[in-house]
């Protein structure tokens, strides 16, 4: 499949931001009233307490109208409650959304994507580092009505000063300004050290997965005390700009305390010409107001990693495209799938393949160059007397069906997995490929049967069922040859004999050819030909990477 | 779609850990900033009130205010940078027991490099719980009392006020469900769902590939990104009401101190309220009320710390949990090549329902050679790993010159090791050979390196021996690295020498210089060779198949 012209994260993230601008409003408008009433709760709040005590104090208590404001301060009240549960729903209902845009266009490009460049995806850490990209982006989409929470409260404080005359509404813009500019300017000092603490997490990783393979070694000579305290040493060095991080960050509090005291001070010092209760609200405003930059200036402190994380995410979506869409899929004669492995070896359709040869030979190596997994030479693998490099990649997916030899599964159902193989398979199928993986009886005994759900990597499954399910989901299919990494790798003898057995009697019902890595003698037996894989290195048919 | 297959995990023990080992500094700046806030309201409350009063003079109220706000942002900052002094100290520990996990068999066996990496992770993963929630947490039972008690002094109707309005807060919480933890577990779990299926498919799309369902699972992951949206947003419209019961509560209590100070100071309530507020009582009390409920709102807001801390270290006890107990102080006298028994041994990874080997018996005489061949994964390495006591046996015993090993005690002491990827330090290449022996005078190091046919190597260097190495070994070659190793092996003056498949992955000629080096490093030892190569496994005096079939 190939993806439209590739776009970068801003245009995929421009174009989810048009289909949900009315979430994303919502969020906005409900960001404003929830600063504009906790603004104007406390401001009002410090007028109308400030006010009936100068009213009571001239004896005039009697005619203050006290009704007017006691009910706006319980209507303000129900305001920012309302509005911040709005604010909420709206900012994560967009994000969800804007999200599910997001994720299949990453997933595409990764799919789209020459296989030889993706392939370090297949690793936990590679799509662990993938999926914090992401969730750092969504929570980036969730912090965007921070900015309007800064403009409500700014504005509506502003308003309130206002009423005090010209000055305390400078002193509060002012104060807003220079809390902004300062935090900009911390969070950049602080980006410095969060860049350090990725490079040093990313050493220690290393040194523990070394180590981690060098246990024999480090017992055998005593080197434990030495793993240990080095990676103590480099954990420290991590603990070091980690904690350098959070103290640049820290300045942000300090900050934004701070100024919320010198915009108080600031606004009642200037609005006292205008007398104790507009001085007073102009206090609590002001003070309201500058508490109302918060969300922003953690937004702030969070942009360098989302730069960080959007970097990542462009260099997969803007890949350059595959190099490899052969000049229109030339697509091999359906009656004749002979296969031909360096010009050496010539399979039959229907043939039944023994790989063999010591680890390392490169017969899982083949088994992906076939899959188009990997890339090959030119002129080493024809199929049908066409090369496999003209041969389109969604081609070979007809051509092959594939039990790879970790089994690879999703996290999903039994179902879900067996469809991969073929969308279109009717149940009688499924249960028939469970029944010659030797897997339907247990599948039959779990209570939701097809339907169970098997964990990540089918978590919930023995390693040898893993397997198996595996190899039934080949057998789902019906590519005119079947390609099995060790299939019966970790089954007891009893087990294989039956697998064996019911794969040899489908391959007579169907036709299908199979070529079968193995170490084992049963497998060799089941065969028509042995193809051994240990020749001089310069004649792999795939290019060594 | 998440597990009902799956059982529900017990709480993470190393959760309950942390919480002794964190000081009370940070809880205590958090309620010096709490401090700050009762300064800060006083402050203003005097200068409002000098003010009504016709007064001018408000200098000393100002500049209380404005080194009240200045302590609640010091006391802030440092509050944040003690946590991240806790939590600093939290996580090397967690590390120590991370790196002690290398020393036992972790289930799926060679991905021991790969599990402890993501370990490496996860423990990051605890410090927003060590820095932000458990202060946060231990300040929202303090700090209220606190500014309760504050306002009690100036007004004690406003503090029962604040108090009266905690009880149908509660009960909203309980209502709503565990509150701000239901909420925020919420968010998480649907998040960290799709976040699992993009994940998996990610990893999954060679497969994926293989079948070519590429445009299939797109459909699929943004028909699931769809789905658990929409049912995220039900779930959220629920949740997200406790957080504004929060919010209300937070509210309401301002406006009711408000009203009533209000109403109290025009003198408009009935005769059986006990007091009548000043001005300057009255607004610090106002300027006081928000601060009542800002601790149990800085909880809510860390509380998805706690989440991601609860992920981390459900995963994190299964790496740390059932520490190898210390190995037994163990050994065997004696310098020439012993002979080894392996009586009936049973080997088997925890979590795997197949055993790595089973019921192997094997007499090695004193000096003599033996190969372990088979397929990969039929227990040849296990079976090394156990002469080090790095996999325990599960039935069986080893005996060394007819002396059965006593439980949990090895043969490492006196075992010298050589396998296809020696590690590599920091340091020289004299170093790196020196580990095996650190009293090794130079000369034996030098004479370890010849030995290992290092030579042409050295030669090739400016430096020589003496040629610095980084940790990745940059710069030599897979022979030169192995050589290194068997360097090693040669210098450690061990009757017992154990090699892993020292030849893998080497071309035909490289391994036949290779195998040279390796039959001299044999002589006077007892030796085990675990290989694949029949070039290799013919020079051992013995070959054991250790293929099942």
């Amino acid at each position: 499949m190939t993806p439209d012209t590739p776009t970068d994260l801003a245009s995929v993230l421009h174009r989810a931001t048009l289909a949900h601008r009315r979430d994303l409003r919502r969020a906005a408008f409900c960001a404003v009233a929830v600063a504009a009433a906790t603004v104007s709760l406390l401001g009002l709040s410090g007028w109308f307490l400030t006010g009936a005590a100068v009213a009571a104090s001239l004896g005039l208590g009697h005619v203050f109208n006290y009704m007017l404001p006691a009910v706006a301060i319980r209507f303000m009240a129900i305001v920012r409650t309302a509005a911040r549960y709005g604010e909420r729903i709206s900012g994560h209902d967009a994000a969800l959304r804007m999200m599910a845009r997001v994720r299949p266009a990453l997933f595409a490009a990764l799919a789209g994507a020459s296989p030889i460049r993706t392939k370090r995806f297949s690793t936990g850490e590679a799509s662990a580092r993938l999926v914090q990209d992401v969730t750092a982006i969504e929570a980036a989409i969730v912090r965007r009505s921070a900015r309007w929470s800064l403009v409500g409260a700014s504005v509506s404080a502003g308003a309130l000063a206002l009423l005090g005359g010209w000055a305390p509404l400078v002193a509060v813009g002012a104060t807003v300004v220079a809390t902004i500019t300062l935090g900009d300017w911390i969070a950049r000092l602080g980006a410095a050290p969060a860049r350090a603490a990725l490079v040093a997490n990313g050493n220690l990783k290393d040194m523990v997965s070394r180590y981690g393979a060098a246990a024999a070694e480090l017992r055998c000579y005593g080197l434990e005390a030495r793993a240990v305290a080095d990676v103590a040493d480099h954990g420290a060095t991590l603990s070091i700009a980690h904690r350098a991080s959070a103290a640049a960050v820290s300045w942000l509090d300090f900050v934004q305390s701070s100024a919320v005291s010198v915009a108080a001070g600031a606004a009642f010092v200037l609005a006292m010409p205008a007398g104790a209760p507009i001085a007073a609200l102009a206090a609590l405003a002001a003070a309201m107001g500058v508490d109302g930059a918060a969300p922003f200036l953690r937004d702030l402190a969070q942009r360098a990693s989302v730069r960080t994380a959007t970097e990542r995410l462009d260099e997969i979506l803007l890949q350059p495209d595959v190099a490899d869409p052969p000049a229109l899929g030339a697509a091999p004669q359906e009656r004749d799938l002979a296969l031909a492995v360096f010009g050496r070896v010539r399979f039959q359709p229907s043939e039944r393949v023994a790989i063999i040869g010591r680890s390392g030979c490169g017969k899982t190596s083949l088994v992906e160059t076939l899959l188009g997994l990997r890339q090959a030479k030119r002129g080493a693998v024809r199929i049908g007397g066409v090369d496999l490099l003209d041969i389109a990649p969604r081609q070979l997916s007809t051509i092959f069906a594939l039990a790879p030899q970790d089994a690879r599964l999703l996290a999903g159902t039994v179902r879900d997995n067996l469809l991969l193989a073929d969308p279109l398979a009717d149940e009688a199928r499924l249960w028939g490929a469970l029944h010659d993986a030797a897997l339907e009886e247990r599948i039959r005994a779990l209570p939701l049967g097809l339907d169970s759900w098997i964990g990540e990597d089918g978590a919930c499954l023995s390693g040898g069922e893993r397997r198996r399910l595996s190899l039934a989901r080949a057998l789902v299919s019906r590519a005119p040859w079947l390609v099995l990494d060790e299939p019966t790798e970790g089954l007891d003898p009893a087990t294989e004999r039956t697998v064996l057995a019911r794969i040899a009697a489908r391959l007579d019902a169907t036709g299908q050819g199979a070529l079968i890595v193995t170490h084992s003698a049963r497998v060799r037996d089941l065969c028509d030909t042995v193809a051994d894989m240990t020749p001089p290195a310069a004649t792999q048919p795939f290019e060594t990477v | 779609m998440s597990g009902t297959a799956l059982t529900v995990p017990p709480p993470p023990r190393l959760l309950a850990t942390f919480k002794s080992q964190v000081s009370r500094l940070p809880l205590l700046l958090l309620l010096i900033d709490t401090a700050g806030a009762i300064g800060f309201a006083g402050g203003l409350a005097g200068a409002v009130a000098a003010l009504a009063a016709g007064s001018t003079q408000v200098a000393g109220w100002i500049a209380l205010m404005l080194g009240a706000g200045v302590v609640r942002g010091a006391a802030t900052m440092l509050s944040v940078r003690a946590g991240a002094r806790d939590a600093a100290g939290v996580k090397a520990g967690l590390r120590r027991d991370v790196v002690s996990a290398l020393f036992r068999p972790l289930a799926g066996q060679g991905t021991t490099g790969a599990i402890l990496a993501s370990a490496v992770d996860e423990v990051e993963m605890v410090d927003g719980y060590i820095a932000r929630f458990l202060p946060a947490r231990q300040a929202a039972t303090i700090a209220p009392i606190v500014v309760g008690a504050a306002v009690a002094l100036a007004s004690p109707v406003a503090a029962l006020i604040l108090i009266g309005t905690l009880f149908p807060f509660i009960a909203a919480m309980v209502l709503a469900g565990g509150a701000a933890a239901a909420e925020s577990r919420h968010q998480f779990d649907a998040l960290a769902q799709l976040s699992v299926r993009f994940a998996d498919r990610v990893r999954a799309l060679p497969v994926i590939r293989a079948f070519g369902a590429e445009r299939r699972e797109t459909d699929g992951i943004a028909d699931a990104a769809d789905a658990v949206a929409r049912r995220t947003m039900r779930v959220l419209r629920v949740a997200f009401l406790s957080s504004a019961s929060l919010e209300f509560f937070a509210a309401l209590s301002v406006a009711l101190v408000a009203v009533y100070a209000g109403f109290n100071v025009l003198g408009l309530l009935p005769a059986f309220v006990p007091e009548h507020l000043t001005l300057g009582r009255a607004f610090f009390v106002l300027a006081l009320a928000p601060e009542f409920y800002a601790p149990m709102r800085r909880l809510a807001a860390a509380y998805h710390d706690r989440q991601a801390a609860e992920t981390a270290t459900t995963r994190l006890d299964a790496v740390i949990a059932g520490q190898a107990p210390p190995a037994a102080a163990w050994t065997y006298a004696g310098d020439a090549p012993p002979r080894l028994t392996f009586d009936a041994i049973t080997l088997r990874y925890p979590g795997m329902d197949v055993a790595a080997v089973s019921d192997f018996s094997l007499d090695i005489a004193p000096g003599e050679i033996v190969a372990l061949v088979g397929r990969s994964g039929c227990g040849k390495s296990s079976l090394l790993h156990y002469v080090l006591g790095l996999v325990p046996a599960a039935a069986g015993s080893l005996a060394i010159d007819g002396i059965v090993l006593p439980p949990r005690a090895n043969l490492a002491p006196h075992t010298a090791w050589s396998g296809q990827t020696p590690l590599l330090l920091t340091g020289t290449i004299a170093d790196n050979i020196a580990v095996s022996d650190p009293t090794a005078a130079r000369w034996r190091i030098e004479d370890a390196a010849i030995r290992a046919g290092l030579a042409p190597a050295l030669a090739t260097r400016a430096d020589g021996i003496d040629t610095l190495l980084d940790a990745t070994g940059s710069g030599l070659s897979g022979g030169e690295r192995r050589r290194i190793g068997l360097a090693r092996a040669i210098l450690k003056p061990a009757p017992v020498l154990l090699l892993d498949e020292p030849t893998a992955h080497l071309n035909s000629a490289a391994e036949a210089a290779l195998i040279a080096t390796i039959r001299y490093a044999c002589i006077g030892r007892t030796v085990l060779i675990a290989t694949h190569s029949p070039a290799l496994a013919a020079m051992a005096d013995r070959i054991i198949p250790m293929d099942r079939a």
